[in-house]
């Protein structure tokens, strides 16, 4: 049962650390959570299940059209509801009731337009558990935590090694100069939110192949913001080593101790970590912007 | 701006008072349907008011009921208890004479102050806790509360029953939504019945409402071997449940209530649902209904989600039986009439109410499975006692 | 009719109380709370089981379901305030809160867990819950007014120089959130009485954003605004069933236009009274707007 406790958290971190590193890419430039992010996996979800089930795309060709319709979500949902809020320097709380909104307004629009009923994604992979090591994993869950490290290993890629990327490093460590420096500051951040729409875009489809698509699916990006905490705020290794370690944990909670308490522990473990060791594990605690 | 503001918000105070006083028309006899029209079980709801409706109109065509034409006045109740209650409150004031649904157990235990205090009696649809009709506190039965459907102390022991007979299990794991009183009661009824048949329950595991991953609870169960997986909860859990069970290689044969009967269950569960077994009310292939089913697929093109389409029309059925014999339109007489409902033929067979408990007595259940990626009627059960 | 009127106006009032106590919070402390319907339900729950169980008065029930409100808030308070955790993980630690709750909800013995109390009289009528709204506004009115008031909107413009200034902001925030509690206690305990069943699933974290909605929609910063918008966000459900499904996107549509537009809200950081009501009266003299000065 050690063992496979241990895959499933691991398959379940796996998604975590995905979100989580969208999540922190957004955070360590503005230094601010966004909460609509939830509602940007929940619409990658649903475009990647339009691709499928309506339109009959590949899988290939579905993934990549999701991740490019978040991408663009995200980078609209920066330039609707924060870029003006970030032009007069509103406090970090105009923030938060702005990402509200838009989260309440997304949500509610699928609810309207397409309705509450749970879109299935239809079966592309194999309803087969693989064995390893005498314990299971579903095909579908193998292939997403190799997909997602892939797709973070490029972004880290993309990160360390291109102009772009050290300009985004540059600018989450301070802004001001980098703009000084020559850096268009409101293109790189529509930029940073496109990455962390695809990153968003991936987590949906994966999220809705595995569960389903409904306009409530985004809760669990709650879990992100947890893992970007025990990973250390504004690092992007961390947030996935945060992913993983929560996605663990959680597993080996809710199959030691009791399945109910699972959420309370995460949170708990949220609030001791801010309390106790805030910049996390790889982390630099941001103080509150004044 | 704020001027025009303030005098917004004057009016729109003004219009609450206005349209909550609607028109009435004097003869028609309104029928009021508490339903939930959006959320998670819309389907069911917009099913029960398309059969509703169907059925109003051929009482209409054929003369009305008393001489008046009978009308449908549907509210939403979301599947929420605030509303419900609110809108049972307007339906009171809207002089309905009875009320059919809701179907929800929770929602309808909230209906119920609103009820008695008004004096209108509603016939719930699939709502199955005991305590919809009866009291727990005084155990005396609610003058108002009557429902067409079983009840959870009886799906549990048909579903244990199941399990023990046809299914030859001897232990059973028990896989429950801890935040919902649906899956709670029937999960004890089920695990009573179970062990009384001489069963053993190995695992007893639950998560929180909303939740879709139980990965790491089934990894638990699959250490004890269960012969039967029972998962008394709504479709879409059951549907990731089957999913994630097969994903991780386990072979149990699976059981659950009522709550699966949605074709969501087979589209969200996929290959994973096949062979599994579910307690239903009421069953698409039941030769007696036929008809019925195909006068609702030409009316509104599609067919309809069972059970609650049938309990639906099973109750205005009853209510429209009991005006009669009461040859009045008040509700307290109805109330009388409705208690005394016997042998009355209604879509699901014969219904008669129980006077102490205002439950439909005799009542079969349905155990349906899926084959071939369809629901398929599987037997006809009556529990031995 | 009336009866049903009577009670959407009684539903509406429940949740004005509610939106008073977060109106403190949010609008004048400037802090965000995502989990503070799991004070209503801490409210509902223990007004519920003291009549349901116990017996005891309705209006005692009520006092004590918003004093275990603020207790439990204090305990939760204490460690997340006096940390200065930045407001956004604040705001998650709230939602993580309101979890707690529910799991305990879910859980207790006394509280019979999913099944839910039914049975509970119907004390809240009307005219009560009419009274205790008024008097919760007139304390509330008189709290924003008050030293304690000035202190907290201090920290809510700019915590750094209200604390240069010799504000205690960890005393100011909890004293708010203690109060926010238990006015969202005693709008529990009220709403228990009137729907006469609760549930755990009755008091999600939906509740919590449509209670900020309101305050941010009213005007942060004022009281008259955050209960205008509560009454509107109550009676609109019932006046425009047809478009039930288009209101939760307009709700979420206007938070996103006021911050974007008019971060004050409808009613700014004025309230309702003698003077305001002169001024929609009073001709506008352009010279006067010159000697105003300040912010608007």
């Amino acid at each position: 049962m050690f063992f496979q406790t241990l895959i499933t958290g691991l398959a379940v971190g796996g998604i975590y650390a995905l979100m989580a590193v969208g999540y922190s890419l957004v955070f360590s430039i503005l230094n601010f959570s966004n909460f609509a992010y939830a509602s940007i996996i929940m619409l990658g979800s649903y475009i990647g299940y339009y691709c499928l089930a309506k339109f009959g795309l590949s899988f290939p060709v579905a993934l990549v059209v999701t991740m490019l319709g978040a991408g663009f979500l995200c980078f609209l949902n920066e330039r609707i509801a924060y870029s003006s809020l970030r032009k007069r320097k509103a406090p970090s709380l105009y923030f938060m009731i702005s990402a509200m909104g838009t989260s309440i307004f997304l949500e509610n629009m699928v609810y309207a337009t397409i309705g509450s009923s749970f879109m299935a994604y239809p079966e592309i992979f194999k309803q087969k558990a693989l064995h390893i090591f005498n314990s299971a994993i579903g095909v579908l869950d193998l292939f997403a935590i190799i997909f997602s490290f892939v797709a973070i290993f490029v972004l880290h890629y993309f990160i360390s090694a291109s102009r772009t990327g050290i300009a985004i490093r540059a600018a989450s460590y301070d802004s001001l100069i980098c703009q000084i420096n020559g850096v268009n500051l409101n293109i790189l951040i529509g930029l940073v939110f496109v990455l962390a729409g695809i990153l968003a875009g991936i987590s949906g489809i994966f999220l809705g192949m595995k569960y389903m698509a409904y306009p409530t699916m985004g809760w669990i990006t709650n879990k992100a913001y947890i893992a970007a905490v025990i990973g250390g705020l504004g690092s992007l290794p961390g947030a996935v080593v945060g992913g993983i370690i929560l996605g663990v944990l959680e597993s080996f909670v809710s199959v030691y101790i009791s399945s109910i308490i699972r959420d309370v522990f995460s949170f708990s473990l949220l609030i001791l970590l801010l309390l106790f060791l805030p910049a996390g594990l790889f982390g630099r605690y941001l103080e509150e912007k004044v | 701006m704020k001027k025009k503001l303030l005098i917004l918000s004057l009016i729109l105070v003004f219009a609450l008072t206005m349209t909550a006083c609607g028109s009435s028309q004097p003869q028609t006899i309104k029928i009021g349907h508490a339903v939930a029209l959006t959320g998670g079980s819309s389907m069911w709801g917009q099913a029960e008011k398309n059969a509703l409706e169907m059925e109003i109109d051929k009482i209409n065509k054929a003369g009305g009921v008393l001489g008046k034409k009978l009308e449908l006045v549907a509210y939403d109740t979301k599947a929420e208890q605030t509303e419900a209650v609110n809108i049972t409150k307007r339906l009171a004031g809207d002089k309905v004479v009875a009320i059919i649904g809701p179907g929800q157990s929770g929602v309808a235990i909230a209906m119920t102050s609103v009820t008695e205090t008004a004096g209108v009696p509603f016939v719930a649809t699939t709502a199955t806790n005991p305590k919809v009709t009866v009291d727990d506190t005084t155990n005396k039965v609610r003058k108002t509360a009557f429902r067409t459907c079983f009840i959870d102390p009886f799906q549990g022991t048909v579903a244990a029953q199941f399990a023990l007979k046809d299914l030859n299990a001897t232990k059973a794991a028990v896989l429950f939504d801890v935040g919902s009183d649906y899956s709670q009661g029937l999960r004890q009824y089920f695990v009573e019945a179970f062990t009384d048949g001489g069963g053993t329950i190995v695992a007893d595991e639950a998560f929180r409402s909303e939740e879709l991953d139980y990965r790491a609870i089934l990894g638990k169960i699959k250490d004890k071997k269960p012969d039967v997986l029972f998962i008394p909860t709504m479709q879409k859990e059951a549907a990731m449940a089957m999913k994630q069970a097969k994903d991780l290689g386990m072979n149990v044969k699976f059981l659950g209530g009522d709550g699966w009967a949605s074709p969501d269950l087979i589209t969200l569960g996929g290959t994973a649902t096949e062979g599994a077994y579910y307690v239903n009310l009421a069953s698409l292939a039941d030769p007696a209904i036929q008809d019925w089913i195909k006068a609702y697929k030409e009316k509104y093109n599609m067919e309809p989600v069972m059970p609650n389409p049938v309990m639906a029309v099973d109750g205005l059925l009853a209510v429209v039986d009991a005006i009669k014999k009461a040859n009045s339109t008040e509700p307290a007489k109805i109330i009388e009439q409705l208690g005394k409902t016997k042998d009355l033929p209604v879509l699901s067979g014969k219904l008669t109410i129980d006077p102490n408990t205002h439950n439909p007595l005799n009542k079969p259940a349905v155990i349906e499975t899926i084959k071939d990626g369809k629901f398929a009627f599987h037997a006809r059960f009556v529990t031995t006692d | 009719m009336w009866y049903y009127i009577q009670g959407v106006m009684a539903l509406a009032l429940i949740n004005v109380i509610s939106v008073v106590g977060l109106s403190i919070f949010t609008g004048f402390t400037g802090l965000f709370s995502l989990g503070h319907a799991a004070f209503i339900g801490l409210g509902a729950y223990t007004a519920a089981i003291c009549t349901y169980f116990y017996k005891i008065n309705f209006f005692v029930a009520i006092i004590l379901g918003g004093l275990m409100s603020g207790l439990v808030s204090l305990i939760i308070g204490f460690p997340t305030l006096r940390a200065k955790l930045r407001s956004d993980y604040f705001a998650i630690a709230t939602l993580g809160f309101g979890e707690a709750v529910r799991v305990i909800l879910e859980n207790l013995n006394i509280t019979q867990g999913a099944r839910g109390l039914p049975g509970i009289k119907a004390y809240s009528t009307f005219p009560v819950v009419l009274v205790i709204a008024i008097i919760i506004i007139f304390i509330a009115r008189n709290f924003v007014f008050s030293k304690y008031g000035r202190m907290a909107i201090a920290i809510r413009e700019d915590f750094t120089a209200a604390e240069m200034m010799g504000i205690n902001l960890f005393r100011v925030r909890l004293r708010s959130l203690f109060f926010s509690a238990v006015c969202a206690g005693i709008g529990g305990g009220l709403f228990a009485h009137y729907i006469c069943f609760i549930q755990p699933n009755m008091f999600t974290s939906i509740q919590s954003t449509l209670l900020t909605a309101a305050v941010v929609a009213g005007g942060m910063g004022s009281l008259t605004g955050p209960v205008l918008a509560a009454l509107i966000f109550a009676a609109i459900p019932e006046i425009l069933r047809v478009a039930n499904m288009w209101r939760l996107v307009a709700y979420g549509f206007v938070l996103v236009a006021i911050m974007v537009f008019r971060p004050q809200g409808i009613f700014g950081y004025k309230e309702l009274s003698i003077n305001t009501i002169k001024g929609f009266f009073k001709k506008k003299d352009p010279a006067s707007d010159l000697t105003k000065g300040g912010a608007s």
